[in-house]
């Protein structure tokens, strides 16, 4: 049956690649991808989605959506139609098997792979390879990659990614003085329990 | 060391912080975008976390605590220049004053990382990746929506045109200037100025936007020494609505 939710609906069929479904002109900002590095020598992994007009304020916006609270070392993001995304996977599944190799052709270029290995968890970086395009980035990552158990793969064109540059890294040394960002900080159990024992005494 | 220099330039730049931050803070909730809402609350607090380490020095140079000093005070007794005091109005005006602030600010912070005054040089090094963000965030949304949409164009056109007035009053020179200058403290509010005006000038060149002619502009001083818009009262009567009431609630 057909879900309800719109959400689902846009997720493409199992076992079959995605289609982009164009969507009406100015009828919102187009959405980015995007990665961040949660501790030094970690991989990328996909942290969520922004809307933005362009790439730059993509990754301004994501900045502060994904990395105001939580440790971060670097972030990048991509246009969500530059994600070549494999079929979709059904049990336990290995997606590799569902990608045909595909013969080499045109100039290579780098390529950034990314492996879904848990289901609800988010997609890592595991590696790049040299490719002449995305489905042959896919094919590649096959050779290179293919531990087996991995449920989804994305492939991005290393050239269509807005890195963060050398001297941004600074971004994210902040004054640590702000507890007052952190639900934690208001302890709000406490001021509840506070509150109830109070009453009861009353 | 002149220290009612030394005390006057503090004040100003945590009281340009602490109320910019609070005005900034309005928008949360109602934000054109809900990421750029995260955004600007975000960069909100951290002028207020600014704030809050400027009144701890001012706080350890014998005046009164930080709470105490940001709830307590009436507009008379704030050095803040006008322009951060202003009411938000439209989003575009909001942005316009984030850009011309923050320029000027950044650039305060990069002159004072030379600062002989240490704890201030400490701390202007501490803040430098806040104010990377700040400027990024700033000069990113001028170049576009400065050269986006006929709409988007004027609309920043109309409001850089009302706020540069407000906004060469920044640099509102301190009685204390001489003395500040010659102790190393801090270059000065003219050495300040020239930089920003050029920084101001790269950013808008690659938009569609025209600065106005310097020379034409007579800058709304008042603010460093206390003179303020009858806006200034009102909020600060908001801001401290709670601390008046109850000064040790907790929220």
């Amino acid at each position: 049956m057909d879900s309800l939710d719109p959400r689902v609906l846009r997720l493409p069929k199992v076992g079959e690649p995605g289609v982009v479904q164009p969507k009406v002109a100015l009828d919102q900002f187009g959405s980015f991808e995007v990665f961040v590095q949660p501790r030094e020598g970690k991989p990328f992994q996909h942290e969520g989605i922004v809307h933005s007009p362009n790439i730059e304020l993509a990754y301004v916006l994501a900045k502060e959506t994904f990395t105001r609270r939580f440790t971060c070392t670097s972030l990048y993001v991509v246009e969500t139609r530059n994600v070549f995304v494999s079929p979709l996977t059904d049990g336990n599944r290995n997606v590799y098997d569902l990608i045909a190799a595909v013969p080499a052709s045109g100039e290579k270029e780098d390529y950034e792979v990314y492996h879904l290995q848990k289901r609800g968890k988010q997609h890592v970086h595991v590696g790049s390879v040299k490719a002449g395009g995305l489905e042959e980035a896919m094919s590649m990552a096959k050779l290179a990659f293919n531990a087996g158990g991995i449920y989804n793969v994305w492939t991005i064109r290393h050239s269509d990614i807005r890195f963060t540059k050398p001297e941004e890294l600074d971004l994210w040394t902040t004054l640590p003085e702000k507890r007052f960002r952190d639900a934690a900080d208001y302890k709000g159990g406490d001021k509840l329990k506070n509150f109830l024992e109070k009453r009861k005494m009353l | 060391m002149n220290e009612i220099g030394l005390k006057e330039l503090l004040y100003k730049m945590a009281d340009d912080l602490l109320i910019l931050g609070h005005r900034n803070s309005e928008w949360t909730g109602m934000g054109p975008l809900l990421e750029e809402d995260i955004a600007f609350s975000s960069m909100a607090q951290d002028k207020v976390g600014q704030s809050l380490a400027l009144y701890t020095i001012l706080h350890q140079l014998g005046e009164q605590d930080p709470d105490t000093v940001a709830f307590t005070r009436n507009a008379g007794q704030f050095h803040n220049c006008i322009l951060v005091e202003l009411p938000n109005q439209e989003y575009d005006f909001s942005l316009i004053r984030h850009f011309l602030f923050d320029m000027a600010d950044a650039l305060r912070w990069e002159m004072l990382t030379q600062s002989s005054y240490e704890p201030l040089s400490l701390l202007a090094k501490k803040v430098r990746g806040e104010l990377r963000y700040h400027t990024l965030h700033a000069t990113t949304w001028m170049k576009q929506l400065g050269s986006a949409t006929e709409t988007s164009i004027a609309r920043l056109q109309q409001s850089l045109t009302t706020v540069t007035p407000f906004a060469l009053a920044i640099f509102e020179e301190s009685p204390y200037e001489k003395e500040i200058i010659e102790s190393g403290v801090f270059e000065g509010e003219k050495v300040l100025m020239e930089k920003w005006k050029l920084k101001i000038a790269d950013v808008i060149s690659q938009t569609q936007l025209m600065l106005p002619d310097w020379k034409t502009i007579t800058p709304m001083l008042g603010g460093r020494t206390g003179k303020h818009s009858e806006h200034l009262q009102p909020m600060l009567e908001e801001m401290s609505e709670v601390f008046r009431i109850d000064p040790t609630a907790e929220w």
